[in-house]
């Protein structure tokens, strides 16, 4: 917004150029075809540029020059033409997702100023810079080529490309003419703009234009749509010469600003920043592909064989990691090697068993491949020397492999090594099962057994006992409506077991207080009583129609059949 | 281990009563008692709201800590009120 309004507002010239500008943009129109206003004000930009900073006899004489000029170069090159849009439609999509982008974030920004005019100013100039440097800059050469045949192609195909290349044209050859001094009054503009209030440098550019071209006056509404498409061409065009966003002017300014955050994705050559962000990158993925390496070499050869390897290579480890130690990373490094150290008094409890020492030969295998990373990173540091590279990539890499082996191993370590002692312990109270207890403690897996059966009795129906128990766990898992871990199931069959006893326990005194041996459902029901499930509001027969199927409702809930009798019997 | 920690909702569970289980656990618990007709299904439906305001408990005590899934530590906080609650 600010080049237009900048130019307007300040310009001390007052209405007398204003007329003169008109006289021109006048001129200027049998080639443009009216809807397009920004376009229009564009053409009157320039024309006013240079009648800021030139004589007016020169300006009249170079803008007739221009327009012979075009008329000539559209005559000529129509070949290049579909070459050049077919080049644009390949790049269409990244400008259009930025105008998306910028449709979106803009009117948030943009309430508070009137309507019409905020969509069309911002766009030419946000335009404005990059076009302006590859003028300037180094691609000069291919400048020449790609504008005639865009002047050219608009012309011929759409009326509102064409206007567009218009007066790119002359501002270009504006800016040939009159590089330095056509700077200033942006850097001008856009402080004025920032400065002023917004309302007052958004009116006054569009009042001029309707006054002075009534045709164009008219149709307010198309305008933001062919905005649109100008700044699309606009965006294409940028994205064709590759220019390198001259951004430095433009923070300032509220609208440039998302336009600034993707241009550098756009480009290809990229910004400094950017650049040494995608350096950073690279030396991360270089530094992953080297510890990934011999990560790989470290598991696929982890076995048994290399077991003692391995832990030389941890005690390596911790001493390098202790040398290195900048970062919280390695505290987990020095935790692990000490479960390591617990699973090794383990394993020499009792190396038969071979699940034990599989899940150990994962874990030294990890622990290698651990061992292995920090080499890695002093590798990488020393021909590197940069800390930030380690920083970098210790989090990513070792990090995680910390965390899933140590997950990993400490659970299991923690949970083998008491249920271990549980079923020593067993061992010593219980020395009635003997062949079964003897085996347990070999084989860690099954060692979660004995503490449940322990309850139920020394039986040979324990494996049933276990799955119906799980039927009931079932239940629960259907009751709770969520989804539940492993854990919790053990846990709930635990729960059920305890349950049953307490439950037995209960209907044997109420039996026995009753004077019985058998239980009745009188005992039952006194029982649910007790617990609070059956209330003087809600009997035991309605919480059998609610829990039971009919089968089992018909041979709790007395019911009167033909034949005058009663079938449960009361 | 391979097989994965969390154990998805049941959509459909089986209603019937494992009678013969029942049975034999009572019987197992108590040989000395008898347990006459119906009354294990008595014991199945007073286990059945067992486990049923276990599952609720443990649920809400997982809600309370924000977790999706039911984990150990909520079963074990409910089964010690819900084991108290439903003793006789």
């Amino acid at each position: 917004m600010g080049g237009a309004s900048g130019f307007w507002v300040p310009g001390p010239e007052g209405k007398g150029l204003q007329a003169k500008i008109s006289d021109e943009s006048s001129t200027l129109h049998p080639l443009v075809p009216p809807p397009c206003i920004i376009q229009s004000c564009w053409s009157l930009h320039s024309a006013q540029r240079a009648l800021l900073e030139t004589p007016s006899s020169r300006r009249l004489s170079s803008q007739t020059k221009m327009t012979a000029r075009r008329r000539s170069q559209r005559t000529k090159s129509i070949g290049k033409l579909a070459h050049v849009q077919a080049s644009g439609h390949l790049e269409e999509q990244t400008p259009r997702t930025l105008l998306k982008n910028i449709l979106l974030t803009a009117p948030e920004s943009s309430i508070v100023m009137p309507e019409s005019v905020v969509k069309p100013v911002p766009a030419p100039q946000v335009v404005q810079p990059p076009r302006r440097e590859s003028s300037r800059g180094s691609l000069e050469l291919q400048l020449p080529e790609l504008e005639p045949p865009t002047t050219l192609a608009p012309g011929l195909l759409a009326p509102g490309k064409r206007k567009q290349r218009l007066r790119l044209s002359v501002f270009q050859q504006g800016m040939d003419q009159e590089l330095p001094l056509s700077q200033e009054p942006h850097g001008n503009a856009d402080a004025s703009s920032l400065t002023s209030s917004l309302n007052l440098t958004f009116a006054t550019p569009l009042q001029p234009q309707s006054v002075q071209r009534p045709g164009l006056a008219r149709r307010p509404p198309t305008h933001r749509a062919v905005d649109v498409g100008a700044f699309l061409q606009d965006l294409r065009d940028t994205s064709l010469a590759l220019a390198p966003p001259d951004t430095v002017l433009e923070d300032t300014q509220p609208f440039s600003q998302p336009l600034v955050g993707q241009s550098p994705s756009v480009h290809h050559s990229l910004p400094c920043p950017s650049h040494s962000g995608a350096e950073d990158a690279e030396r991360a993925v270089s530094h992953r592909t080297r510890s990934s390496g011999p990560r790989l070499q470290n598991n696929s050869p982890g076995k048994p064989a290399q077991l003692l390897a391995g832990r030389a290579e941890e005690v390596d480890a911790l001493a390098m990691s202790f040398s290195h130690s900048s970062s919280s990373i390695f505290g987990e490094v020095a935790v692990e090697p000490l479960q390591d150290g617990v699973g090794e008094e383990a394993e020499e409890r009792m190396e038969e068993s071979l699940s034990m020492s599989k899940v150990k030969e994962a874990a030294r295998a990890q622990g290698s491949a651990r061992a292995e990373e920090p080499e890695g990173h002093t590798q990488v540091t020393e021909a590197e020397g940069s800390q930030g590279a380690i920083e970098t990539k210790e989090p990513e890499g070792s990090s995680g492999d910390v965390d899933t082996s140590g997950r990993t191993v400490s659970p299991e370590l923690a949970a083998s090594t008491p249920e271990f002692l549980q079923a020593k312990q067993l061992q010593c109270l219980e020395p009635a099962p003997p062949p079964s207890t003897a085996v347990l403690p070999l084989e860690p897996l099954s060692a979660r057994l004995p503490p449940r059966a322990r309850t139920p009795g020394p039986k040979p129906r324990q494996d049933p006992y276990k799955t119906r128990l799980s039927h009931y766990a079932k239940l629960f898992s259907f009751y709770a409506k969520m989804p539940m871990e492993r854990k919790a199931l053990e846990m709930v069959e635990k729960c059920l077991d305890k349950y049953f006893q307490h439950l037995c326990d209960d209907l044997e005194v109420f039996a026995a207080h009753a004077g019985r041996k058998t239980v009745r459902p009188e005992d039952l029901e006194l029982l649910m009583r007790r617990q609070g499930l059956v209330t003087d509001q809600l009997s035991l027969h309605v919480l059998v129609e609610r829990h039971l199927p009919l089968e089992y409702r018909q041979l709790l809930i007395p019911c009167a059949f033909s034949g005058n009798s009663v079938f449960p019997a009361q | 281990m391979a097989l994965s920690t969390t154990v998805s909702q049941r959509k459909h569970i089986k209603r019937k009563a494992p009678r013969g289980f029942l049975k034999r656990v009572f019987k197992r618990q108590k040989p000395h008692l008898r347990l006459e007709t119906s009354g294990d299904l008595l014991m199945h439906l007073n286990c059945l709201l067992f486990v049923q305001r276990l599952a609720e408990e443990s649920r809400t005590n997982a809600c309370e800590n924000k977790c999706g899934v039911i984990k150990r530590e909520h079963v074990l906080a409910a089964a010690k009120v819900i084991l108290k609650k439903s003793r006789g």
